[in-house]
């Protein structure tokens, strides 16, 4: 049995929509309920605004401004923390994020890089041309 | 000047890590030989000493330190020969300069002597003029004075700022929470006498009233007492003695309450004393006193005045008054710079001078004083001023203003161009007057301190640079507002004065205000922050801010209050949004977003993102309710229940309490009782319905009263719901839903 976890890859699995997304279980720090977000004027409309969790702000990013996803409500929402490079952003998600776990060599689709996925989003100066849509999985 | 045994100390501090450092090297010199890395560091350890020696008159220490730099420079560039026997001989230096600290250390001043043949036997060794043989004794160090101090490192105290700004967030969260708690108590108190009244005047009525004659006691046994004889202890007459008994009892439970509260209340008092003392005293820890930077800068600039063949006189005031240590750290250079601009352009050389009437020698006067939170250091000199028309040419030949604006300057506006950034460039240094080199970077380190910077001048008196700095990092003193139900923050220290938006009708059209005889331009924080949708509101505050000498102005609508805190950045991911200085927490756990005052007014400032303010209305509150009831219960049961709906909810005990929230926030409907202290619901009803704002807000009337009457009565006035007490979830709900207040709940 040991010898198969180490050949396995553990995932998060999180929903936006009908879309499902992956990302590695390392990043993920924190599972938050959401109570109420709070908008950030002047950002890009993919940054849905910031949360408080204790005394900090964490930004909250909606996938579906990114890959133009399609949604009917916001019913369920849950914040996944993820941590790049210390730094704490917020995806949203439409499921209660699972963990799952793959075999090591199995390519998986819709995989989100963490570290990808902060340097694409991050706000840029506002001089600099900031075309985030080409960002696809 | 500084007093002397305040420059003692910090010599003390300085010192010991110097000849630590000297100590260290020889020792490695010992154990390593020649190393010229070591040389070098010894060289650099003495040559500081030297310098912050002489700064307190220390000669002695000072010609030792020299001497002793002398031969690392002479080791280092090998002009002589290393031999590991001159250690000794710097050893027996060390050891002198270490008695002389100690000295100072304990008489505050030098005391002993130097040996003569120790500085000749080391300028000799420089000299090469002797192979020095020594007698083979090893010196042992003299230790160093003991202090009453203790070097800490910069990042732990760094360390504990940070705990402390959670620790005023926690303080602020109490006091808030306090005045929750009390409110609610004073709540329960009016309730609990009401009770009691009602109870004691129910029950001294009814032990007056005669027992009603259908209410014969029917027992034969009793026949032939009279009424009055009867002991009219009935059942209804016990429960109200119970009712009565337990009433003291809540009434006594309930003083007692108060009783503790009003302990609790003093303690958190005394708390948030003591943890304002403690910020206090932490701050005191990392201050230096200014006097430390100016005497560094003056020695300079004397030299410098001596090279142009200038004669000045500098006159320091409020040396004493202390500093955060990044700020001390930050102002040297843009002190430097206006000291070094006065004395290259302002004072004028010796001759001109007594040609003008002036004594020889130039004044410079530093005057540093303490203004609350702040420190302005004016610096000014008697030269000959700046020469107005002179900035004015440059500013148009440079298009920082046209013709037309220059029309509308005062004199103040006009100079405060010579801080504009490409006012000045070096080809302008040698004009007497162009005083703008560099002045646009001394600007901008003092704006990144927080801090402005005004220029006055009066031509052939002189020119005085006031500089406005807080006089800590640490903590930022901001302004509260709002917008679109969202709050900001924004630093007070450009803030010069408040407006009301009342006295200045036109401001929305005109884009300016004229006030005190100056036109300042207005920006609209709703439009740049939310491209405002035009149904704004006209009432509002104009807050104008002084950015060195220059006015902007901007219109907010709601001002919420002033807070002391410690601002957080917004980390990487955000940092591209420039517009923001940071956030702040609310006490209540909102989080405000720190608006950066310089970019507000920034011409081309502007979003390149499409603000996107309601894209997701599921998560945020979507509605907003406002349940006016006098009754604590009714208030709390709808709010829970309408909040877990995801709408927000604002309670008031009355009508005037209704009134007041209806004026300050967005309320999408009203559910009101009828009956309440102060102002009752139909009143309050034909109130809204009397104010264009609020004639089409929907109002939901939530009463006990049943019957037709009162329910057309509300309906004539204008209400367009009536539900009646005890209420159940559907009802209200379904209501709602029909104002399209649940709409988002559909689904």
């Amino acid at each position: 049995m040991a010898e198969e976890i180490k050949e396995e890859k553990q995932f998060c699995v999180f929903g936006i929509g009908e879309r499902e997304f992956l990302i590695p279980k390392e990043a993920v720090i924190q599972i938050v309920d959401i109570t109420r977000i709070f908008p950030i004027p002047g950002s890009p409309d993919y940054i849905v605004g910031a949360l408080p969790v204790r005394g900090k702000i964490i930004p909250a990013i909606d996938l579906a401004k990114v890959y133009n996803v399609e949604r009917i409500n916001y019913a369920d929402n849950k914040l996944l923390v993820i941590d790049v490079d210390g730094e704490k952003i917020g995806i949203l998600s439409d499921i209660t994020p699972f963990f799952v776990s793959f075999d090591k060599d199995i390519v998986v689709d819709d995989y989100i890089d963490p570290k990808k996925l902060y340097e694409e989003l991050k706000v840029k100066q506002p001089t600099a041309s900031n075309k985030t849509n080409e960002l696809l999985p | 000047m500084i007093n002397q045994e305040e420059l003692i100390k910090y010599f003390l501090l300085e010192s010991e890590e110097y000849i630590n450092t000297i100590i260290e090297g020889l020792e490695d010199l010992e154990h390593r030989g020649y190393n010229k890395d070591t040389l070098e560091a010894l060289y650099r350890a003495t040559h500081t000493l030297k310098g912050s020696a002489s700064i307190v008159k220390s000669n002695k220490i000072a010609t030792l330190a020299h001497k002793l730099e002398d031969l690392f420079e002479a080791l280092m560039n090998d002009e002589i020969e290393y031999e590991s026997s001159i250690l000794n001989v710097i050893k027996k230096v060390v050891n002198v300069i270490v008695s002389l600290i100690n000295e100072l250390s304990k008489f505050k001043q030098e005391q002993s002597e130097i040996d003569d043949n120790l500085l000749r036997l080391i300028e000799d060794i420089i000299e090469r003029k002797i192979s020095y043989q020594p007698e083979q004794v090893t010196e042992t160090y003299i230790p160093m004075p003991m202090l009453n101090s203790v070097r800490v490192d910069l990042s732990h105290i760094e360390n504990i700022f940070d705990i402390l700004g959670e620790i005023i967030l926690n303080k602020n969260i109490i006091n808030d929470r306090e005045k929750e708690l009390r409110s609610l108590v004073d709540e329960i108190l009016n309730s609990g006498k009401k009770l009691f009244n009602e109870i004691t005047t129910f029950s001294d009525r009814y032990w007056l009233t005669p027992l009603d004659k259908t209410h014969k006691v029917l027992d034969s046994f009793f026949t032939d007492f009279s009424d009055l004889e009867f002991d009219r202890y009935d059942e209804y007459h016990i429960f109200t003695r119970k009712i009565a008994e337990i009433t003291n009892d809540i009434n006594e439970g309930l003083n007692e309450l108060i009783l503790f509260f009003d302990n609790l209340s003093s303690n958190f008092k005394s708390l948030t004393k003591e943890i304002n003392n403690l910020r206090d005293n932490l701050l005191m820890m990392r201050m230096i006193p200014i006097g430390r930077l100016l005497n560094k800068i003056t020695e300079a600039i004397k030299d410098i005045a001596q090279g142009l063949g200038k004669k000045i006189n500098i006159e320091i005031k409020g040396s004493d008054v202390k500093i955060d240590k990044p700020i001390f750290d930050a102002l040297y250079e843009p002190i430097l710079h206006l000291l070094r601009n006065a004395i290259d352009h302002g004072i004028e050389p010796p001759e001109t001078r007594t040609a003008l009437g002036k004594s020889k020698i130039g004044n410079i006067k530093i005057n540093i004083k303490k203004e609350g939170k702040y420190i302005t250091i004016s610096i000014s000199d008697d030269g000959h001023g700046i020469d107005i028309e002179k900035v004015k040419e440059i500013a148009i030949n440079k298009g920082l203003i046209s013709q037309e604006q220059l029309a509308f300057m005062n004199k103040e506006e006009i100079l405060s161009y010579i801080f504009a950034p490409g006012f000045s460039t070096s080809e302008e240094v040698d004009f007497q007057s162009g005083r703008g080199m560099g002045l646009n970077i001394v600007k901008t380190t003092i704006t990144r301190l927080k801090g402005t910077i005004e220029v006055f001048s009066e031509p052939f008196r002189g020119t005085t640079f006031l500089i406005k700095i807080p006089q800590s990092l640490t903590i930022s003193y901001l302004l509260i507002f709002s917008s679109s139900n969202l709050e900001f923050a924004i630093p007070i220290n450009y803030i010069e004065e408040i407006l009301l938006a009342d006295d200045f009708p036109e401001v929305k059209r005109d884009r300016k205000i004229n006030h005190k005889n100056r036109i300042i331009p207005v920006k609209i924080f709703s439009e740049l922050y939310f491209s405002s949708n035009g149904r704004d509101k006209d009432k509002g505050y104009i807050i104008i801010f002084n950015f060195s000498g220059i006015r902007k102005a901007l219109f907010v609508e709601n001002i919420l209050g002033q807070e002391e805190t410690t601002i957080y950045p917004l980390g990487k991911f955000l940092e591209g949004l420039t517009q923001y200085m940071g956030y702040v927490i609310s006490s209540n756990g909102v989080p405000r977003l720190v608006i950066d005052p310089l970019r507000i007014f920034e011409e081309e400032f502007n979003f390149t993102y499409a603000t996107t303010t309601h894209i997701f209305e599921g998560t945020t509150y979507s509605r907003t309710v406002l349940v006016v009831d006098d009754s604590i219960s009714v208030r709390k049961s709808l709010q829970t229940l309408l909040e877990s709906k995801n709408v927000r909810v604002y309670t008031a005990k009355d009508g005037v309490e209704a009134l007041n929230i209806l004026e300050n926030k967005h309320v999408d409907a009203v559910i009101t009782d009828l009956e309440m202290p102060v102002m009752h619901g139909y009143e309050l009803i034909s109130r809204l319905r009397k104010d264009y704002r609020f004639k089409d807000l929907p109002i939901i009337v939530l009463t006990s009263r049943g019957t037709k009457k009162h329910q057309e009565k509300a309906i004539d006035l204008g209400a367009d719901g009536f539900i009646i007490k005890p209420f159940d979830e559907k009802t209200i709900t379904d209501l709602l839903a029909k104002f399209e207040i649940l709409k988002n709940f559909i689904y």
